[in-house]
């Protein structure tokens, strides 16, 4: 199912979405849904709330698919940045905070380098993030990673790092600076 | 835009579109920043160009198979398509498509008939429904082989579309999986092929990952069609 054609089939798919075309997105949610439910049951752990939001996911799509533009990104990124966001306001409209596994910075020596997904025909874009993730210290790695994957707040990963508030903020601002110039490159 | 920057040099903007993009951010920080979105394309471009950046990581995320009653639930909410009619859609275009499919399915009849081995007639099926042709299924009696070619199927997309074979005692006998996106041949198990004739029918269901668990259809049935020779 997955093969290099992927991304324009995608993209066509996006572009008879953004016509009103409900065969549209039904492949668009055959070619990515496996992907965005696996991001949103990263972050919301919660199977339930994570079909949830998978329909708001594919519901946002379908109103917001005029404003997908291939020429800025790949598909897969578009949908990737619409799944993460709704699932991150999902956890942050919880009423109670959440209890996660401390982050250990020292736990995070070898990162596994993920077998080829074709879908999100980013191999060299990942190769290039990766580099320079690993470039940073361990301690800034494991908070960005916290972040990212399950969608932890500032709060949260101070509290799994045990450092203070201020200190996970200029973690993470550091973070960032040497990430931007590392890409940059 | 500010031109604020923080003590580790980073434009305060630019923390900031990062900081969303990365998601550390609190629900009202994070409603601020998105009605700032709305209104500041500058602003919006720098938090795309950090949800850019950030996004290929996502290719370490285990891919999970969602349950199948999430796409039904979602079909469900769509209004009905507003789309101008495309060429799937239009009839002219399925009369010149069954015409050309069905001499397509004779060109390879006549080719597999005249070819060394061929000792009986092919059959062809036309296998509609929902008002469309899902697949066409051409059969080698001979041989025991049934290949099936996907036309405008559009199955849930959770599911595997698997053919039967419906001879005159109605029980379905399970063929094999079929792809929407690929021709497929199946060999027809020994036991079968003596109900391969023209008064059986093929059918096509929706079944989960792996095909029916009973051997027998579990879920809808998306089209038929009778095997006649060509």
């Amino acid at each position: 199912m997955v093969t290099p054609d992927n991304r324009m089939l995608l993209t066509a798919a996006l572009q008879r979405t953004a016509a009103g075309d409900r065969v549209g997105l039904q492949t668009v949610y055959r070619l990515t849904s496996a992907k965005l439910f696996g991001v949103c049951c990263r972050i919301l752990i919660d199977r339930g709330e994570a079909e949830d939001v998978l329909q708001e996911i594919y519901m946002t799509v379908w109103r917001k698919a005029g404003d997908y533009d291939p020429a800025r990104a790949s598909p897969m990124t578009w949908l990737i940045a619409i799944a993460r966001n709704r699932a991150i306001d999902r956890v942050r409209s919880r009423p109670a905070a959440r209890t996660l596994a401390p982050l250990e910075a020292a736990a995070d020596v070898a990162d596994p380098v993920p077998i080829a997904d074709d879908l999100l025909e980013q191999a060299q874009d990942y190769a290039r993030l990766h580099a320079c993730l690993q470039a940073l210290a361990a301690h800034e790695r494991a908070a960005l990673k916290g972040a990212f994957f399950e969608g932890s707040n500032y709060g949260e990963l101070a509290t799994r790092m045990s450092v203070p508030l201020g200190t996970m903020k200029s973690w993470i601002r550091r973070a960032i600076l040497k990430l931007k110039a590392c890409l940059a490159q | 835009m500010t031109d604020a920057f923080d003590h580790t040099g980073l434009p305060e903007d630019e923390a900031l579109a990062a900081e969303y993009a990365l998601g550390v951010l609190s629900g009202e920080e994070r409603a601020a920043v998105q009605a700032r979105i709305a209104r500041d394309s500058a602003f919006a471009r720098l938090v795309e160009a950090w949800e850019h950046r950030l996004a290929p990581w996502a290719v370490e995320v285990e891919s999970v198979q969602p349950p199948a009653y999430i796409w039904n639930a979602l079909a469900a909410r769509l209004p009905a398509s507003t789309a101008r009619p495309g060429v799937w859609e239009s009839l002219p275009f399925w009369r010149i498509f069954a015409l050309a499919s069905t001499l397509a399915a004779a060109c390879l009849a006549i080719f597999i008939a005249l070819s060394p081995g061929w000792r009986s007639e092919p059959l062809v099926a036309s296998i509609e429904g929902g008002g469309r042709r899902q697949f066409v299924a051409t059969v080698d009696t001979a041989r025991g082989s049934v290949v099936a070619v996907p036309a405008a199927y559009a199955g849930d997309p959770s599911r595997v579309p698997e053919l039967w074979l419906i001879p005159g005692d109605g029980k379905p006998r399970p063929l094999g999986l079929l792809s929407g996106e690929r021709t497929v041949t199946l060999t027809v198990p020994a036991q079968f092929a003596k109900e391969l004739g023209r008064n059986a029918v093929l059918a096509v269901s929706l079944e989960p990952p792996g095909g029916s668990p009973t051997g027998q259809p579990t879920g809808p049935v998306i089209g038929s069609g009778p095997l006649t020779s060509l």
